[in-house]
């Protein structure tokens, strides 16, 4: 992993899921610029895909099988997160969409975890 | 506030609100700490049968208490959550009074630790939650 490249994917996670906590004690319904937001974090986690898979299996160590299940899992969070979450008509809506941040940035420290242990050794 | 939106007086689903956050986080348990035990049951169920056991049960529970809560069983999701209440208490005591059982950690030793004790505040909220919604 390119350090400087997870952290910001990591800081984008957290951003966008203050942001939407912001808006969940607003009670403001989801919106279009929600699903900026997450398209936002989504490309930036594609990139991480991307860049992982060119890099990752040249690596020596192992388990690279779980650091690819633990990464596309974390890209398909959010997703599962805004279908489910924006049929809500309460301020917990976009609080669903919010906490599907929290989850990618806490499954982006274990492949990150995996990265530093088990890959690049 | 918010919460009286529709118009209709149909009670409100288990799984409206604060209840569609819960769901999420529980299928997000059942899902990860489900796939992490199936691999280490496939791969090195000898090394610590104990903790990779009660990762599946763990796991089980998790998605019992989300289905429940999506189907709007109230009473199996207060069951099933507070099964995974005294779960998480049990195991982490236990974890801390004979680590020997658990080489490996599971989901629930040391009050779910390496998950950022979210599976010791999960349950915690998920009955505060069901109590609330039983009651109101």
């Amino acid at each position: 992993m390119i350090e400087w490249l997870y952290l910001a994917v990591q800081a984008a996670a957290l951003a966008m899921s203050a942001w939407f906590f912001v808006d969940t004690a607003r009670s403001r319904q989801v919106g279009r610029r929600h699903f900026v937001g997450v398209a936002v974090l989504e490309a930036l986690l594609l990139v991480q895909l991307a860049v992982s898979i060119a890099i990752v299996p040249g690596e020596a160590g192992g388990g690279k099988a779980l650091f690819f299940s633990y990464l596309v899992t974390t890209i398909l969070v959010p997703v599962a997160a805004c279908f489910w979450g924006s049929i809500d008509r309460s301020r917990w809506g976009i609080g669903t969409v919010a906490a599907s941040g929290l989850i990618v940035a806490a499954l982006l420290l274990r492949v990150h975890q995996i990265w530093e242990l088990q890959i690049h050794v | 506030m918010s919460e009286t939106g529709s118009a209709e007086a149909a009670p409100r689903s288990l799984a409206a609100g604060f209840g569609r956050l819960i769901v999420l986080v529980y299928v997000v348990f059942a899902v990860s700490a489900g796939a992490r035990a199936l691999f280490q049951v496939a791969t090195k169920f000898g090394d610590a049968p104990v903790s990779f056991a009660l990762s599946a049960i763990a796991a089980v529970i998790y998605l019992v208490a989300a289905v429940a809560i999506i189907r709007g069983a109230g009473r199996l999701a207060m069951l099933a959550v507070g099964i995974e209440m005294a779960g998480v208490l049990a195991v982490g005591g236990l974890s801390f009074a004979v680590p020997q059982w658990f080489p490996e950690p599971s989901v629930w030793s040391h009050f779910g630790s390496g998950y950022g004790y979210v599976p010791l505040v999960l349950p915690a909220v998920g009955l505060v939650y069901l109590l609330k919604r039983r009651s109101g």
